[in-house]
């Protein structure tokens, strides 16, 4: 506010570049004010209007040398004649100021009757200005208190949208991924369900496999204990046949056997024999000697003079006893 | 033991006189019990009156002087020159004392008269301890001949073991017959 | 047809069967015969009839020598020829399938070639179950002298297959009866150990007893009646020289050799009782080994050549004795019977064999010196004068056959008996001569 008052009083030196506009404008609002001033206050306030045209002649001169650039070819005469004119010019114008200080002196008191007019006329205008603009201002605050509080309600509502789709948003994640969770503990429990189904299947099945396998090794056991009996049975009757035809080999090799004159008791021949199930010699082998080679010879040649060993028909008999074993020969009971 | 036992009976039956007919055991012969037996002969030549006391003798006394019968009985005695043994024993059997004590009173009569006894054995056992059971039974003959009164010069001993058997033949009786000691007057 | 079917199948093919079989038998518990006796029988060999290169002189085939020898050691029983399939006298020609079913167990095959007055005899002898070669030599002697060249392959044959060495080559002494015209006639005589090629050594009308050997097999001691009583001569058989090495008083007797044959033992009587003594020959000097009012006679060396061994009745009846060394107390060795007498102990140290009464019978008997086991060897009864082989393996001895006596062999263990043939007569007083290289 202050700013614009300030203005208006420093005509006297207002900005060169745009004194047109700035004296145009000045002029329209003392116009204004003195049109809407006078309407409804005493007619004692008419001079001030003259004294706004006197200045507005005295601002005229200064758009000239726009002229003067037309006249350029004939400066020196120009110059000649501009210096005279200039002396007139000047005198003229001391002249004028002569008269103008008069009249200034008189217009002074004029002024100043107008300016404390004016000044009473503005201090009013300022007056019901500041009472518009206070109530433009108490009107405007309260728009802009309104569309403030529009804004803030508009903001707030925003705001509170917002926070509601987030809600929304969060509630509906939420239950999302309550979901999903519900769903993964639940295909997890249903997983462990199924796994402690398979587990307890399995149990069930080891426990069943276990009692099987009880009842198996029992039948096991019982039927290994009548096939030990029975084998028992079997090798009994295996040794006692075995028995009988060693027995029959024994006699055979005695009377096939001669000892040598040169025997001793003290000489011992071991033969390992190797039969075939037909009772036939497949090899004959001296595991160990008497030191007499006639001794080991008449061994080797009883034991070889057999054309068929008397072997069990029983094959497994045959093979237990008789498919390898060992002679010894050794005179008990020399002649 | 046998022997000592045989030796300690046989010198108290010896001392006894009792020896009479008594056979002695026959399978128990060895040199002492040989010896012993000599000797007790000798102490025997009594007993041979026992022995030679018989019925016959008594008979027989009558139709001879006492001289012409002893002589006649010595004569008799003297024909029998082989006496016989058991097996593997030289001893002199008792049925052979008197005619043994015939030989030596002759041998002792007749100094001059040599003698040759031949020991025998039968063909059972080895040949060179018959040659010695031969000689000893040779020699037991000897001893006895001498004891009873024929001089050592008088007498030669031989075995011929069982190279020379009286009789042939493997009976129990040739070797009864084998097993013998011959006199051999020369 | 089993048997010749595996006969004939190929040996490689049967090895690699018999080791396969090995490998597939399934593991068990090995089975063990023992076998403590054998064959109470000779051994089956067939001594095929050499052939022969050249002519060679009447008379007996040497194979048949050879098949009488080893028949008489008691411990072979060879096959009579004509019961051979074949008569092979090559390796080539011998079939051994034939002579197994023949039941033999070895084959001996030869040929004689005669170069001169020389006879070579190339042999081999098979171990039939075996079908091997145990033996395969040559030997040579002169055309009159083939049963030398008999008895030698007899030994080899006999070492190959009994591991000792053969007695045929040896000596036999013995002495003969022949009581003709009711005179005796005694005749010391020295033949093969079959009895062959005998000779005749010296003839008595008086007994010749106890015929004895020196260690080289030049001499012999004996003891003669020819002067009407024993005495010893020692006769050196190479040149019929005589000695007159014991004539004393009353006995001389019973001859033994000392090993070195350097001293006979002597039983002799000068004294008044038979005892023992050594005479050294050189000398003549004697040496008592024995005082004892009993008979003691028939000592004999024993192997070592220290101790003796010598017959005494002085337990009662004759026993046999056992002086360890020249001067010891003799031990008792016999106890089995009454009347054990003659000791001959055989060169193994082992045995003792002699003259053993049993009831009223005469057997030769053997005692184990280790053990004192007694063991009768003789069936016959009055048997008489053993002798035993150098090689330990036989023994002859005396007894009876009908009225005559006779030379009997048999095993040293006792086996078959093999009766040497008689000639007219006794033959007694056998004395088995040393093997001589």
């Amino acid at each position: 506010m202050t700013n614009r008052e300030r203005k208006v009083t420093s005509t006297g030196t207002p900005p060169w570049k745009s004194p047109v506009a700035l004296s145009l404008l000045l002029h329209l609002v003392i116009v204004l004010v003195a049109v809407t001033g006078w309407t409804w206050s005493s007619p004692s306030h008419e001079p001030p209007p003259r004294s706004i045209s006197a200045r507005l002649i005295s601002q005229q001169p200064e758009p000239s040398p726009v002229v003067d650039t037309r006249d350029q070819p004939d400066r020196d005469q120009q110059r000649r004649a501009e210096q005279e004119r200039q002396r007139i010019e000047e005198e003229r114008r001391k002249a004028e100021e002569a008269r103008r200080q008069a009249e200034a002196q008189a217009r002074e008191v004029e002024r100043r009757k107008a300016e404390e007019e004016r000044k009473r006329q503005e201090a009013l205008a300022r007056e019901r200005e500041a009472k518009a603009k206070e109530a433009a201002r108490q009107k405007a605050e309260a728009e802009a208190k309104e569309r403030a509080r529009q804004k803030a309600e508009e903001e707030r509502k925003r705001q509170e949208d917002a926070r509601k789709k987030a809600e929304e948003e969060r509630r509906r994640k939420e239950e999302q991924a309550r979901r999903e969770r519900e769903e993964a503990e639940r295909r997890k429990a249903e997983a462990e369900r199924k796994r402690l189904e398979a587990e307890r299947r399995l149990r069930e099945q080891q426990l069943e496999a276990l009692a099987e396998e009880a009842r198996r090794a029992e039948e096991a056991e019982a039927l290994r204990q009548q096939q030990a009996a029975a084998a028992k049975a079997r090798e009994a009757q295996m040794l006692s046949e075995s028995e009988k035809y060693q027995a029959l080999i024994r006699e055979r090799l005695s009377a096939a056997w001669y000892p040598p004159s040169s025997a001793t008791e003290e000489m011992t021949a071991r033969l390992q024999i190797t039969l075939l199930p037909t009772g036939e010699l497949a090899d004959v082998r001296l595991v160990s000697g008497s030191g007499n080679a006639a001794f080991d010879n008449s061994a080797l040649s009883a034991v070889r003079s057999l054309n068929r060993y008397p072997v069990p028909d029983d094959r497994e008999t045959f093979e237990r006893y008789f498919r390898q074993f060992t002679i010894e020969f050794n005179p008990r009971r020399l002649r | 033991m046998n022997l000592s036992v045989q030796t300690k009976a046989f010198a108290l039956l010896a001392t006894l006189g009792l020896i009479a007919g008594c056979s002695s055991n026959q399978t128990m012969d060895d040199g002492a019990y040989d010896s012993a037996s000599d000797v007790a002969a000798i102490d025997q030549s009594g007993g041979s009156t026992v022995y030679g006391g018989s019925d016959d003798g008594g008979v027989s006394a009558e139709t001879l002087t006492e001289e012409e019968r002893m002589a006649a009985e010595q004569a008799a005695l003297r024909e029998i020159t082989t006496f016989y043994f058991d097996f593997d024993t030289s001893e002199i059997k008792p049925e052979a004392r008197d005619v043994l004590v015939a030989h030596a009173r002759y041998l002792a009569e007749h100094p001059n008269q040599r003698v040759r006894l031949e020991g025998h054995a039968d063909e059972r056992g080895t040949k060179e301890y018959n040659l010695a059971l031969g000689e000893r039974r040779a020699k037991a003959v000897q001893r006895f001949l001498i004891v009873n009164g024929a001089s050592r010069g008088q007498i030669e001993t031989v075995s011929y073991g069982e190279e020379k058997p009286a009789v042939m033949g493997s009976t129990e009786s040739a070797w009864a017959q084998n097993r013998r000691v011959e006199l051999v007057f020369e | 047809m089993t048997y010749r079917t595996w006969m004939t199948f190929p040996r490689a093919a049967a090895a690699i069967l018999a080791a396969c079989l090995v490998l597939v038998a399934p593991a068990r518990a090995e089975l063990l015969i023992r076998i403590t006796e054998g064959a109470d029988a000779a051994i089956p060999i067939s001594v095929v009839p050499f052939a022969e290169q050249g002519a060679l002189p009447p008379g007996d085939k040497v194979s048949r020598i050879v098949r009488d020898d080893l028949t008489m050691s008691g411990e072979f029983r060879p096959l009579p020829p004509e019961k051979m399939l074949s008569l092979p006298s090559r390796r080539e020609d011998v079939f051994f399938r034939d002579w197994r079913l023949l039941g033999q167990r070895y084959v001996l095959v030869g040929e004689l070639s005669r170069q001169a007055d020389r006879v070579t005899a190339r042999y081999e002898l098979f171990d039939v179950n075996q079908e091997k070669r145990i033996l395969g030599e040559s030997a040579a002697a002169s055309v009159n002298n083939l049963r030398t060249l008999a008895h030698h392959i007899s030994d080899k044959v006999y070492e190959a297959i009994t591991g000792v060495p053969g007695a045929f080559s040896t000596k036999l002494a013995y002495v003969t009866v022949d009581n003709a015209n009711g005179k005796p006639r005694y005749r010391l005589q020295v033949s093969d150990v079959d009895g062959k090629r005998a000779r005749i050594r010296l003839e008595s009308r008086e007994p010749i007893l106890s015929p004895a050997w020196s260690p080289d097999g030049k001499a012999l001691a004996y003891v003669s009646f020819e002067t009407g009583k024993p005495v010893v001569f020692v006769h050196e058989l190479a040149t019929g020289k005589r000695t007159k090495v014991a004539d004393f008083p009353g006995l001389n007797s019973a001859p033994a050799w000392s090993p070195d044959g350097k001293a006979l033992l002597l039983t002799l009587s000068k004294d008044g009782n038979a005892e023992i003594y050594r005479m050294e020959l050189a000398s003549g000097a004697l040496k008592k080994l024995t005082n004892h009012w009993a008979i003691d006679t028939e000592a004999t060396y024993d192997a070592t050549g220290e101790g003796i061994f010598f017959t005494s009745d002085r337990s009662g009846g004759p026993q046999i004795y056992y002086m360890e060394r020249i001067g010891a107390e003799p031990r008792r060795i016999t106890f089995g019977s009454r009347y054990n007498a003659r000791p001959r102990p055989d060169g193994t140290g082992d045995y003792v064999y002699y003259v053993h009464q049993r009831d009223s019978a005469f057997h030769i008997a053997r005692t184990n010196l280790k053990t004192g086991d007694e063991t009768i060897l003789t069936r016959t009864q009055s048997d008489e004068s053993p002798s035993v082989s150098p090689n330990g393996r036989m023994l002859i001895y005396a007894t009876k056959q009908g009225e005559n006596s006779v030379l009997t062999v048999i095993s040293a263990d006792g086996g078959a008996a093999y009766s040497l043939p008689a000639s007219e007569g006794d033959v007694r007083e056998p004395a088995w001569g040393p093997i001589v290289q």
